[in-house]
């Protein structure tokens, strides 16, 4: 069935075929594959579909666990460098000293802030030496397949038994990760029970270089926290907005700040520090103005090299603000979002209706779960709230997640630049899009939730992100190192 | 505050690491063509200041790049990434004869970098950008564990993971007391250790015999997390006294590997090591001055070399051996000693155990990599409330190679020996 299908269909759709998320056998087998294991697996001549998962398993129970470990043999060495890294930073992760071509697996697991274990795992083989690589050598099995250095954490799941929905976000920026690195025997499924650890590693992922103050900004009504790089300055800025998830984000600022930039996390909505009632958006034009004032009026802030990102409904905010409050950032970033309010507006400083009362465009999957994609289909914003582009006066930066099921990033980006062209200004624009990637494009390295837990009350509702992983983790490196280029370029020089 | 353009920007990657890890410290968005000064500040435990500085010249894109580009003076001039770090000295103005050793290891050194407009008196300067590193002595995950029964004081190291490992026992030289560094930095690699206290500081004075040691020796080969059969000893200056006796006489204890950094071997027969300092003491007459009224005390180990009434017998030793010396050591006869146990270790048939590295221009302390080089430090003589500066030797940009180098093959040795090898019978 399927060798015939695969001239006709994309790779991307063979990617349910290879998902097993209930461990319905002995060995759970979990591979997101790559497009580069796509490619080692057609040249291995497995026909994708059910028949790899046929295969593959096969092979796995034929290695089966290595009975050579004995008291008189040393334990084999599993390093991991660097081993305190910022979470945008590759880190190298080896295995010496075990027997020549042997199976083994290497198990990454960490606790969040919440306190939820996440885990992942990956089959390698030693080669004659003894010695493997994350950097060099691919894994033929696990959570991800193929070559992936940073495949452990991008991969990462919450472990069996734990809350369901959950995404991981890091709230407090000051500690790090800790990462802990096994290296067990055998091709094994760690959950599956009979594990014998070798050796280990612990890395620690940071949000923030040394030196970065971390100051909680909460004057003039403004609810935020401001990072400022070490050194006398003055630096260049960045005003950070995340979506309607609301509350207050720091980690995406912490790294900008880690980068040189100063950087503002700006909360609108869903923090109990701003004003009115909490299912809305209380604040106008004129907050956000203050904002990006205060980042300007900062003596360590150079204040014509000020740009700001948004995601999602941050998307809006970033454009509403460069071009109706009077402020002039000198570049913009957008991720995945509209050009006009998901919200109706309640005045024309951009306050906005309850936000769940509209729930006309919302869609179900068959599992119950909300899609919110359509909610911002240009054709369903409300015309009022639309982004008048042809003021727009400085670069822009689109990034789109095609397979983005919470926004209509697609439309909305061929409508921005539709816009930008009539008024004469397509030169401000640049569009990244990236295939299999969803909502969340974050900083690299992070796990992809397609979906998580959205509300509790007043009945439980998990919406959907979309993104699969391997597409998504590549998104993310790309479009971070992306961003960082394109700051640099319109912040700096 | 408004500029026509936003100022440098200096980073240092990465900006957390392990001491002996390099980094890359690269500024960009300078003038271009223009004359710089990269300086590396850090204020020590005891509340010095240290710096080391180099001059660049950005190029036509407004970078200089540390681990790339030439400096043309200051504490370094060439080619040298890392001599932030090695060639760092006590800012003008501080006291004399200071030296750099972390004593509390579960924090990192903070070693502030930043650039300056100019080649000259930047000390009066803004500077341009700085950027902060973290160097760490210990991996995250490392348990410290200390140990303290009747024979042994120390601390035990012992790395992440289930384990067993393959152990060292580190054993420092005179005047250092109880010394982490070193221990904390092995089991960063892999390594359980162990770093025993038997010299106060101050001191070469001891109240133990070798016997201390074997029974050091054996609470590591007897810890649950070693592998008992994979024990090696790593010694330095008069600590290598110690371990070449465990290395070729105890019968007790059998490491499996020995290294020895600035050897010495010899003691007094009469009171064991706890006799070295009147040992040295009759030598006293021996310690020439140089033209600074720095100590050497070389002579006063020349002198030993033939008179001392107990060294070890390197004929009898049982498993590998690695010195590592350095050729200007003023402090001791380091070359003339290694001489004497090659004759013997030869004579003895057993040449194929004995390893040397001997480096150039270097001097009595090789440290970890990129540690600053010290020519002469003070020294507190116990018993006589005197203070004297002992000179060490190397010039430090030899040393601090030596440093680096020797610390890899230090390791590579290590593991070697004590790591399973592919190629080893099981």
């Amino acid at each position: 069935m399927v060798t015939d299908a695969l001239s006709n269909i994309s790779l991307f759709d063979l990617f349910p075929l290879l998902f097993a998320e209930r461990a319905t056998d002995a060995v759970m087998f979990r591979a997101h594959a790559s497009v580069k294991a796509m490619g080692q697996l057609t040249d291995m001549k497995i026909k994708p579909g059910c028949s790899v998962y046929r295969k593959l398993a096969g092979l796995q129970r034929l290695t089966g666990k290595v009975p050579w470990i004995s008291s008189t043999r040393p334990a084999p060495l599993l390093t991991a460098a660097p081993v305190r890294a910022l979470v945008d930073e590759q880190i190298s992760i080896r295995g010496r000293f075990l027997p020549p071509r042997c199976p083994v697996t290497v198990w990454a697991r960490m606790h969040s802030d919440e306190g939820d274990l996440w885990e992942s795992f990956a089959h390698y083989n030693s080669n004659e030496s003894g010695a493997f690589s994350l950097t060099g050598d691919p894994s033929v099995g696990g959570s991800y397949l193929g070559c992936e250095p940073m495949g452990l954490f991008w991969s990462m799941q919450p472990a069996p038994g734990g809350r369901e929905g959950l995404r991981l976000r890091k709230k407090n920026v000051e500690t790090p990760y800790l990462v802990h690195i096994s290296l067990l025997g055998g091709h094994v499924s760690p959950s599956g029970g009979q594990i014998s650890e070798l050796a280990a590693v612990t890395a620690e992922r940071w949000y923030m270089a040394p030196g970065v103050k971390r100051i909680a900004i909460h004057q003039n009504g403004i609810v935020g926290t401001m990072f400022v790089p070490p050194g006398p300055g003055p630096f260049p800025a960045m005003l950070d907005l995340w979506g309607m998830g609301g509350g207050l984000q720091e980690y995406r600022s912490s790294l900008l700040a880690s980068k040189g930039y100063v950087s503002l996390s700006l909360a609108y909505f869903g923090h109990k520090d701003l004003p009115g009632p909490p299912d809305r958006i209380n604040v106008g034009d004129l907050y956000f103005k203050a904002a990006f004032r205060l980042l300007q009026d900062h003596p360590q802030v150079v204040s014509d090299r000020i740009g700001i990102i948004g995601l999602s409904f941050g998307c809006y905010l970033t454009l509403r603000i460069a071009t109706r409050t009077g402020v002039k950032p000198s570049c913009l970033v957008c991720i995945n979002g509209p050009m006009g309010s998901t919200v109706p507006l309640t005045d024309s400083d951009g306050r906005t209706d309850q936000f769940d009362s509209f729930q006309q465009y919302w869609t179900f999957d068959d599992e119950g779960r909300v899609i919110f994609k359509d909610v911002s289909l240009p054709a369903n914003l409300p015309p009022d709230s639309f982004v008048k582009l042809e003021k727009l006066d400085c670069p822009l930066m689109y990034i789109v997640g095609e397979d983005d099921l919470s926004a209509s990033s697609t439309e909305n980006a061929d409508l921005i630049e539709e816009n930008l062209r009539t008024a004469g200004k397509s030169h401000l624009f640049t569009r990244l899009s990236y295939p299999g990637a969803g909502h969340l494009i974050e900083p690299p390295y992070s796990p992809n939730a397609r979906s998580s837990m959205w509300s509790v009350k007043p009945k439980k509702l998990i919406t959907m992100w979309g993104g699969h992983p391997a597409p998504h983790a590549a998104a993310q490196e790309d479009a971070w190192k992306k961003i960082l280029d394109y700051l640099e370029k319109h912040l700096r020089s | 505050m408004s500029l026509r353009s936003p100022p440098p920007i200096l980073s240092v990657r990465p900006s957390r690491a392990l001491v002996d890890e390099p980094f890359e410290v690269s500024v960009e968005n300078l003038p271009p063509g223009g004359p710089v000064t990269v300086r590396s500040l850090h204020r020590s435990e005891d509340g010095d200041d240290w710096e080391a500085y180099g001059r660049y010249v950005s190029d036509h894109s407004g970078k200089v790049s540390v681990s790339e580009d030439l400096s043309f003076g200051g504490t370094f001039s060439g080619k040298q990434p890392m001599a932030l770090l090695w060639s760092m000295r006590p800012v003008p103005g501080s006291r004399s004869g200071l030296r750099l050793r972390k004593l509390k290891v579960t924090t990192p050194m903070l070693v502030n970098i930043s650039v300056y407009r100019g080649h000259n008196d930047f000390r009066d300067q803004t500077p341009l950008a700085s950027a902060v590193t973290e160097r760490w002595y210990m991996a995250p995950g490392v348990h410290r564990v200390d140990i303290r029964q009747e024979e042994v004081q120390g601390t035990l190291f012992i790395p992440p993971g289930p384990g067993p490992f393959p152990g060292v026992l580190d054993i420092w030289g005179g005047w250092g007391g109880l010394l982490e560094y070193r221990s904390a930095l092995l089991a960063s690699r892999g390594f359980a250790s162990l770093t025993v206290e038997y010299l106060k500081p101050g001191e070469l004075q001891t109240d133990l015999e070798f016997s201390s040691f074997e029974a050091a020796f054996n609470i590591l080969k007897d810890h649950p997390k070693v592998l008992s059969d994979r024990v090696g000893v790593l010694g330095s200056s008069a600590g290598s006294i110690v371990t070449l006796y465990l290395a070729a006489e105890s019968t007790a204890v059998q490491p499996r590997c020995v290294v020895c950094i600035s050897n010495a071997n010899c003691y007094p027969h009469e009171s064991g090591l706890s006799g070295i300092q009147h040992l040295l003491a009759k030598k006293f007459d021996k310690i020439r001055l140089d033209e600074n009224n720095h100590e050497i005390w070389r002579g006063i180990g020349l002198a030993l070399l033939d008179d001392a009434p107990y060294k070890v017998d390197m004929g009898k030793i049982r498993s590998p051996v690695l010195l590592v010396n350095g050729r200007d050591d003023q402090n001791w006869p380091v070359l003339e000693t290694a001489d004497r146990m090659a004759q013997v270790v030869g004579a003895a048939g057993k040449a194929h155990l004995l390893y040397r590295l001997d480096y150039p221009n270097t001097g009595h302390q090789i440290e970890p990599p990129f540690s600053p080089h010290f020519r002469a430090t003070n020294l507190a003589i116990d018993g006589t409330k005197d203070k004297a500066i002992l000179l060490w030797g190397g010039e430090t940009k030899a040393h601090s190679e030596a440093q680096e180098d020797s610390w890899k093959k230090i390791l590579s040795f290590l593991r070697q020996h004590l790591y399973c090898s592919p190629k080893a019978k099981i």
